[in-house]
Order: structure tokens, then sequence, then C-alpha cells
């Protein structure tokens, strides 16, 4: 067996390691900058082709968008209350329940890049 | 007579031969031949052809092969081919031949013209995929087995009970298309008491809201592989069934609308994310369901064709979600997170079934789901419209965001697992391959379904109108994870319906048992109580020691005895 080292980015697949950009939280503003970016631009387009509207409401400027918007935003917001009142702890089942077991090795093959 | 052989016959043939293979690649070869032996006789079977049997008096229909049934039946070959091929390692011959039997029941029964058959498949389904959870071989899995199979053969049972009500009435076994009854339910005929009984049954199998919880409780319990088999089949099969027997049955479009949108609330705030995709694979069922409900030939095909790419994304989420848990040890949110630097090919497969999931142009829910979701505004159902918006923005929430995002990036968990064996990045790779195939070059999957499309989904109104939507659910994930109100995976079990029979149900027969026994035991007590008094007072009134015996002095008793015997002496001199 191969003596156990520390991992560095070495022992990571080469795409892995090129991926490893996304590490960066400059990167990731950027990427939150993105979005924003592609929201806004996906808004304006509503300007610029004729919508085949069968629904009245599909015809209002960006309804698509504000509505994906607002209703997984109150989704989330909805499912944090929900957990308020729904969550437990784990083994609240256990031990008829699978939720707070180990999953067997036997079905595993667990293996890490440094192994 | 039989002219043709029914493909599902292969697959019962295979599982008996399996366990005679010694476990290892020539039998792992064998597993991925069958499905294509069978897909390529399914392919080969003319439409319109019948096979029949007798039976105890009765005509079986093994084989009514139309384009409905080919198209399950084909798909359904499809990911009995991917689950093996994942599988491959596998060297559990339970696992193996529970596996076949179960994607051989459920071919058996999309092809099946009547309703005795069906039944059997039905159970057929139900005993096999038991075993892909067993296969855990833990007690939590034992126990999920359990209320499973509870589940599944009481599904079956209600259908045979439905099953015989039916034909009694109408002397017919045929699966055909039935009208629902829906007046009250004190004015049902037997006959429609049988109906009610059946589609209650396929509403079970389908995972209808409140009846649903086997599929959550059930999936993340399987084992690695077998999540990925059952994903495919048991619900599919409901879809089928019920698009068989109850297309335009107005009730589905609700109950579909329902099922669609419960789910994705619990899927944001679960923390196992096979659960996460058990609920967000309910979410998709109603689509069908809906579909199914609307009934006209634009919806049937959109259900159709949605069962078909929902159970190549499901199977490629699924299978992503299982190569992560299999090299890390868990599939929990609140464990994972920056897998990608090591697991990129996952993390792109994941990424790919995410983004067919949440119908992405170009991905393949995309051109399945449009067919319902347009069907749905052209009957001018507007708010089962409006719901159907909701529950696409959602899935792309909690599927297509949050599976990838906790799973592979948000806070790096630590873990560098290996990436994925290659058998499972090569099942993982074709479906991710299929799932874009179908969305780019739609027409091939088009031409399989049960009616002819009239339908152009790349217009510019349904490409931007999606990527609005799907852009305004992303940027509601960026904005609300940028300013931390996203809720974060926690290790928790949330209560669903389940709790009911898991916890309610039974804390109120322990109360009732508590209560009856106790009463019981206070009724009994008091009765024996008082008699032990009055047993008590007597001795103590007639014992020999009690005042009774001490106020008569055994010379008063020898008195009394001689005066006695004088009476009676002097009765018989005189007598």
């Amino acid at each position: 067996m191969a003596k156990k080292h520390k991992e560095t980015p070495e022992d990571y697949p080469a795409l892995g390691r090129w991926l490893m950009f996304l590490d960066d939280p400059k990167v990731i503003k950027r990427i939150v900058y993105g979005i924003y970016a592609i929201c806004a631009a996906l808004f304006v387009m509503d300007f610029f082709y004729h919508k085949k509207a069968y629904v009245e409401i599909e015809n209002y400027m960006g309804f698509y968008m504000i509505y994906g918007f607002i209703m997984c935003a109150a989704l989330v917001i909805c499912a944090k209350v929900m957990r308020v009142f729904l969550m437990r702890a784990e083994t609240y089942y256990s031990p008829k329940d699978t939720e707070s077991e180990m999953h067997p090795d036997h079905d595993l093959s667990k293996e890490s890049v440094n192994d | 007579m039989i002219d043709i052989f029914p493909p599902f016959v292969i697959y019962i043939i295979a599982a008996l031969i399996v366990p005679f293979i010694p476990a290892g690649r020539l039998r792992s070869t064998f597993m991925l031949v069958i499905p294509v032996v069978g897909a390529w006789m399914i392919w080969n079977t003319p439409t319109g052809l019948s096979a029949v049997v007798p039976f105890f008096g009765f005509d079986l229909t093994l084989m009514r092969v139309d384009k409905l049934a080919t198209i399950f039946a084909l798909v359904f070959s499809l990911a009995a081919f991917l689950a093996n091929l994942y599988a491959w390692h596998l060297r559990d011959t339970m696992q193996q031949v529970a596996a076949l039997l179960y994607a051989g029941s459920a071919i058996g029964a999309v092809f099946v013209g009547d309703l005795i058959s069906l039944f059997f498949f039905w159970e057929g389904t139900a005993i096999a995929s038991v075993f892909l959870i067993w296969a855990r071989r833990t007690e939590g899995a034992f126990w999920t087995g359990m209320r499973y199979l509870i589940i599944q053969i009481g599904s079956g049972v209600i259908l045979i009970a439905g099953v015989a009500l039916y034909y009694a009435s109408t002397g017919s076994i045929g699966f055909e298309a039935m009208t629902l009854p829906m007046t009250s339910p004190i004015t049902w005929s037997a006959l429609e008491l049988g109906i009610w009984m059946i589609f209650l049954s396929f509403g079970i199998k389908c995972a209808f809201p409140l009846l649903h919880n086997w599929l959550q409780d059930a999936y993340p319990a399987a084992t690695v592989t077998g999540t990925v088999v059952l994903s495919a089949f048991t619900t599919k099969l409901a879809v089928y069934a019920l698009a068989r027997g109850f297309a335009g049955t107005e009730i589905l479009i609700y109950i579909g609308a329902i099922m669609t949108l419960f789910p994705i609330f619990y899927a944001v705030i679960e923390n196992d994310l096979r659960r996460v995709l058990a609920y967000s694979l309910n979410n998709q069922l109603g689509f069908m369901v809906v579909g199914i409900g609307i009934g006209t030939e634009l919806a049937l095909n959109g259900t159709a064709a949605h069962a078909f790419a929902h159970i190549l994304y499901k199977a490629l989420l699924f299978m992503s979600v299982g190569a992560v848990l299999f090299r890390t040890g868990t599939a929990k949110g609140s464990e994972l997170g920056g897998l990608y630097k090591t697991m990129p090919l996952t993390m792109i497969f994941c990424c790919v079934g995410a983004a067919s999931i949440s119908a992405f142009p170009l991905f393949s829910g995309f051109v399945t789901k449009s067919l319902i979701v347009s069907a749905a505004s052209k009957e001018h159902y507007y708010i089962i419209w409006g719901i159907l918006l909701f529950a696409s923005a959602g899935v792309f929430h909690h599927s297509g965001i949050k599976i990838p995002y906790f799973a592979f990036f948000a806070h790096d968990s630590g873990k560098r697992p290996k990436e994925a064996p290659t058998h499972m990045l090569l099942a993982m790779g074709i479906t991710a391959f299929l799932c874009i195939a179908v969305g780019v070059f739609p027409a091939p999957l088009y031409e399989l379904l049960p009616y002819e499309v009239n339908y152009e989904n790349y217009t510019t109104t349904h490409v931007i109108t999606q990527l609005q939507l799907l852009m305004g659910s992303a940027l509601a994930f960026t904005v609300l994870t940028v300013y931390k109100i996203y809720p974060p995976e926690l290790k928790s079990v949330n209560l669903d319906f389940d709790w009911t029979y898991r916890r309610f149900l039974p804390a109120v027969l322990r109360y009732i048992t508590f209560l009856v026994s106790a009463t019981f035991g206070i009724v009994t007590g008091a009765i024996n109580a008082s008699a032990a008094r009055m047993v008590h007072r007597l001795h103590h009134s007639h014992g020999p020691d009690g005042s009774r015996a001490a106020s008569w002095p055994s010379g008063a008793m020898v008195l009394s005895i001689a005066a006695l015997l004088g009476l009676a002496l002097f009765v018989i001199f005189f007598s």
C-alpha cells in the first residue's frame, strides 16, 4: 500500500485542477455579477421580439423572470418556516430508519486521491 | 396461441441463469446483454400484435403492442441497460437477480392487455424491488423495506379487489380506458367502487399526494446502485397505467398539480441529496399526471415523452449522487461540498442531469415538459399553468442548483474522493449524452410517441421565456445565498405525512391499548377487591375467631344439637 501523504492539487485530476479557479473569491464575485447581467439582458430582451402569448399575463414585460424570482424566493422562505415546525433530530425514527445509519461499507468503495 | 415471444420472459430466464454464472465480468456482461436483447425484441415487435394465453378460464393478454406500450418498454430497457452498466462492479447475486426481475416485471406490465396479468406484474415489481433496499443489509433498511413492501403489496391487493368488482359487473378483465365516477361514494355501485379501487392502487404506486411517502422513505435507503434501478420503473409503470386507464380524467389535473407543488418545499430543506431527488421525482411525476388528466393528444404525448426523458435524467442524477456516496460514504448535503476538484467528470454529468430536469433549452426536459405546460395553457387551465411554471422554476432551484451546488461546490468539506470508477463514468456519460441528444434532436423521440407531434419547441418566445423563468429562479438562489438567507444544509429529519403512520397512529394505538388495559385492570381489580373484602368480612364475622362464633359458645352448640335431636326423635316417634 502506498504511503499516505497530505494531498496536494497535484493529486487531483487535470480537469479538477483546471477548475480550481472556481475557488477564487474574485471569480465567485464575477460569477454572481455575471448572473445579474444575464438576468438583466434577458429582461431587456422582452422588448425586442414578438411574444406569442396564450395567457394574458404572459404579455407583461419580464413576467417569466419576475414570476420565477418571486415564487422561488417565497418557496425558500416558506420552506425555512416549515423547518421550524417539521425539523427533528436525525435519530428521530431510529433504529427503524436509515437516516442516522452509516452507509454500510460493503456497498461502497471509499477511496480518496491520496490513497 | 402465442405467436410472439413476450420480452419479459427473457428477463425471467436471465434471472434464473444469473446465480449460476460466477460473479465477475462474465456475469456483468450477461447483465448488459439482456436489456439489449429485450430492447431488440421490443423494437422488432410490430404494433397491433397480441398474444393471448388461457388461465383458469380467463384469456390473459400478455402482449398488446401499441405505441404507448412500446415507448415505455423501450425506455425501461434503456434504463435497465444503463443501471446494469452503472452496477458493473456489483458482485451481489441478490441485487442482480432482483434488478432483472424488476425490469422484466415492469416491461411485462406495460404490454399486458388485461387487468389480471397486470396484477401479477404489478406485484412482481413490488416483490423484486424490495430486495434492492434490503441489499443494504442494515436494520434501518430492513424496516424501511418492510414499510415499502406493505404499501406496494397493499397497492396490488387493492388492485385485484378492484378488478374482481370490475369483472363481476362487466364480465370483462380487459385493461382499457375507464371512466372514474365522480358521484358521492354512498351511491356507488360495485363497478364504480371497483374502478375507484383500481384508480387508488395506481395512485399509490404513482405517489399521489399523501400516498407518496413510500417513495421518499425507500429510495434513499437502497444501495448505491439499487436506487438507480428503483428510480426508473415503479412510478413510471403507474404513470403508464394511468395513461392507459384514466386519460382525460379531470381530477388527475388537480392531483398532478398538487404533486408538482408540495414536494419542492420539502426538497429545499432536505439534507439527504438522494431524498431531495426522490422529492423532485415526485414533482416530475406531477407533470406527467397533469398531462394524463388533460388527456389531449398533445398532453398525452407530453406525458409519454416526459416519462422517457425523466427516466434518463433522473437516473443520471441518482447515478452522480450515487457515485459521490460510493466514494465518500455519504450523500448528505451537510457533509459534502468542494468535490468538483477531485470528481470533476461526475460533477459535469450531474450538471447535465440538473440542466435536463430543469428543462434548459438544448436539454431533454425542455422538449418534453413544454408539451404538457403548453397543453395546460391551450386547454385554458390557467391556474394549473401557473402552478406548473412555479414548479418548473422550483425544480431548477432544488434539483438544478441545490444538488450540484451542495455536493460539488458550496463550502469545502475537505473530502478528496477519487473520481468515480470508469464503468460509472461510462454509464453517466452515455446517459448525459442521451439527455443532450434528446434535447437537441427531439424528432426521433417524437417519432416514438403515441400520437403525431405538431409542436415547435425552439421558438424565440419559448426559449427566451424559459430562460427568463430559470434565470429568475437562479437569481433568487444567488441573492438568498449571497445574503445568507438560504437555509443551510442541516443534519435532520423533516416530518412528512408518513409521520402519521410511523409515529401518530402507533402512538394513538398505544394510547388506546393503555386505556383499554388500564380500564380492564381497574374494573377487574375492583371486582377482585370487593370479593376479597366480602370474604374477609365473612371470615371476620363468621370465622372461628369471628364475633358471631364468639357469641355461640360450644356449650350452647351442644345444647342446641341435643334439642334438635330430641325434636327429631319426637317427630319420628309420632309419625
